[in-house]
């Protein structure tokens, strides 16, 4: 293995993220190809986490864009500071400025609101991490728009002229799948997917996150995650369920799982009223040992 | 030793091996897999694979298809004994994975036999112009005619048909969706510089919404008479597809297959004609379970912009329980359920089928679909407020 994809991997496990080398060369290939990352993979597998890990391996910043349904240039790049111009405005009234005097004075920097991209874009010094987060719940409109900011890192200000990126940023795009991306975005991006976790990945996640949880407790905790998540269910649970439930069990000081402690916990694994009652059926049908037992 | 040269035609060679088994391979993408290639240490296969996988696999449905290209491609040269960077210098790859890899070779073969439509009855590609068709009256009778009953030799002329009241019906709804000048949201920044005098702001400056378009999922029954309405209502939909903003289609009979990639592009006419082709004869029906794989699978096709169409005549082998469950998940998704049922056309016709009665009641709008007329009706119902 080459040694700076080690390295990546052993400096994640360091931040506490637990890694294999697929991730790890894909962030290696985003930092040294300089080329945006598109994170696929169910909720709650550590997609938006890579990113965090990635800003603090690099000792640089963090910049997060959150996508919604909606979101357009003026909350992602930037906007006018309308009560500060209003004011400015107010203020001048007496004034003999002109004009274009006034106009320029409300169109410049100080008014200025910088959003995420345009704060990636005009960071001085060392590059920062841009997170756009959850790309797939933004309209088709914004992944158009976003995709001509990633490809010159330069935006331009009508008032104020045309800002370029010194250092493109480093882009990590994270989808959840709710919506289909376009092909164009996809070609413009690295790409990986992250699945769930493998049984032994998982124990390695569990006890590296919650230490309150035993070897033991860890691996029938992975064990019956792993059976979950072959039963159909509408919200399949992800590495977050698992720790959240973990903790919760930790809490409880408990060191085993049993039919009981599972029935008063289920809550933290599945968290559709559907899921609960279908889990409980496949529970009371096949008992715990189906859910815990070693699988061939 | 490896030049970069070799190691470039290697990897120009390996994106043409991924472009015939259907993966959209681009030439800046091999250009960065050179590169990537670059930073990796090429005596670790997994190592290499991995970094071609980030950079040229673009979804998670291209993965098994890039495994066995990979698995093909660069294994053959290693059984040679050359060692992982002998495999780069040779020097026709390609040539030489055909020869070598006849599983991949045949599988991209068929892949390409199934993309590679163009190719056939290049000759109906005029039905893309606008016809002049002496006015529609002329054909009501056409209009109101139960597709079923058509000979086969006027088939042709009523898809040319379908086409074109599509078309016309694609203008209008264009039209219609021109910006207003009242109404949408306040432009502040437009209101600004308009007021920029006066010290408040008195005339507001407004902009139209933008407008999603709507998305349209098709899911079509294929099994026995219907497979000829699904044709009809494929061929109106997909000349209307310009005023939706993404059309997805599903065939199913007991099996659900995606279609899509297959109808895209110009040649989808005739990929259409060859969707009998992709049936399965055996067995009857279990729209349930053809619904659930669609709601397991492709569920995130589908949100509050999606119009949902299922076109089929009800008749279910499978539990009806399955079905409403089922349909109810994708009510919740949707923004709208049609369901069309040619049957329905007939006037003695009543949805008594168990299938056709669990699934009734979670239906925004329940059509026919079996004629021209009720086809152009149908566009009414393909709008969301």
């Amino acid at each position: 293995m080459r040694a700076e994809i080690k390295k990546i991997q052993d400096m994640m496990e360091t931040a506490d993220y637990v890694t294999d080398p697929a991730i790890a060369m894909s962030v290696h290939l985003a930092m040294t190809l300089k080329k945006p990352l598109l994170i696929e993979g169910h909720a709650g597998v550590g997609k938006t986490e890579i990113a965090k890990v990635m800003a603090k391996m690099l000792g640089t910043s963090l910049i997060r864009l959150q996508c919604y349904e909606g979101l357009d240039a003026a909350q992602a790049l930037y906007e006018w500071n309308y009560p500060k111009q209003l004011l400015h405005i107010k203020l001048e009234e007496s004034t003999t400025h002109s004009t274009s005097e006034k106009e320029a004075a409300i169109f410049s920097p100080p008014f200025l609101i910088r959003r995420p991209l345009l704060q990636a874009i005009s960071q001085p010094g060392a590059p920062p991490v841009l997170l756009i987060d959850e790309i797939d719940r933004a309209d088709e409109e914004f992944e158009a728009f976003l995709l001509e900011v990633l490809s010159d890192f330069q935006v331009t200000i009508p008032e104020i002229g045309t800002i370029k990126a010194t250092q493109p940023p480093y882009v990590i795009l994270t989808s959840n799948r709710v919506r289909e991306l376009s092909d164009a975005l996809r070609r413009r991006c690295l790409y990986m997917w992250i699945d769930f976790p493998g049984f032994e990945k998982e124990v390695r996640i569990v006890t590296r996150k919650v230490p309150g949880v035993n070897e033991r407790l860890a691996r029938e905790i992975s064990r019956f995650m792993e059976t979950v998540r072959t039963i159909r269910l509408a919200k399949v649970p992800g590495v977050a369920e698992t720790l959240d439930w973990a903790q919760a069990l930790s809490s409880l000081h408990a060191d085993h799982l049993d039919e009981e402690l599972v029935a008063e916990t289920l809550g933290c694994v599945v968290k559709d009223a559907d899921d609960i009652k279908r889990l409980k059926r496949e529970l009371a049908s096949g008992g715990i040992g189906r859910f815990v037992a070693a699988q061939s | 030793m490896q030049s970069p040269r070799d190691l470039m035609r290697a990897v120009l060679a390996f994106g043409g091996v991924l472009r015939s088994a259907g993966l959209p391979v681009t030439t800046p993408e091999v250009m960065d897999a050179v590169r990537a290639l670059e930073v990796v240490d090429l005596m670790d296969r997994h190592e290499v694979y991995l970094a071609l996988r980030t950079v040229l696999v673009n979804r998670m449905e291209e993965q098994p298809a890039f495994d066995r290209c990979f698995e093909a491609f660069w294994t053959y040269r290693a059984d040679e004994g050359q060692g992982l960077d002998g495999l780069i210098t040779t020097a026709q790859p390609a040539r030489a994975d055909e020869e070598h890899a006849p599983d991949l070779v045949e599988s991209a073969q068929e892949k390409q036999a199934q993309i590679a439509l163009d190719d056939w009855d290049e000759g109906e590609a005029s039905e893309d112009e606008p016809l002049e068709v002496p006015g529609l009256s002329d054909r009501e009778v056409l209009m109101e005619q139960d597709f079923s009953t058509f000979p086969a030799e006027q088939l042709d002329e009523v898809a040319r048909l379908t086409v074109l009241i599509a078309k016309r019906l694609a203008r209008r709804v264009s039209r219609r969706r021109k910006p207003t000048r009242r109404g949408g949201v306040v432009d502040l920044r437009r209101s600004m510089r308009a007021n920029l005098m006066k010290g408040e702001i008195i005339d507001l400056r407004r902009r139209a919404r933008r407008r999603r378009k709507v998305r349209l999922v098709l899911l079509c029954d294929v099994s026995g008479s219907m497979d000829l309405y699904s044709r009809f209502l494929l061929q109106f939909l997909y000349a209307l597809q310009n005023v939706f903003g993404r059309v997805e289609t599903f065939t199913f009979a007991t099996r659900l297959t995606r279609v899509s990639d297959l109808l895209r592009g110009p040649s989808y006419k005739r990929a259409l004609k060859r969707l009998t082709e992709v049936r399965d004869w055996s067995g009857g029906t279990r729209i349930g379970d053809a619904i659930r794989d669609f709601n397991q699978e492709w569920g995130h096709l589908v949100d509050r912009r999606t119009i949902v169409l299922i076109l089929s005549d009800g008749w279910d082998t499978g539990e009806p329980d399955v079905l409403a469950q089922e349909m109810l998940t994708l009510k919740r998704r949707a923004g709208r359920v049609l369901w069309l049922n040619p049957l329905l056309g007939n006037p003695s016709y009543e949805p008594l089928t168990r299938g056709m009665a669990a699934a009734l009641p979670l239906v925004d709008h329940f059509a026919a679909a079996h004629n021209l007329s009720s086809l152009r009706e149908l566009a009414t119902h393909l709008i969301l407020r």
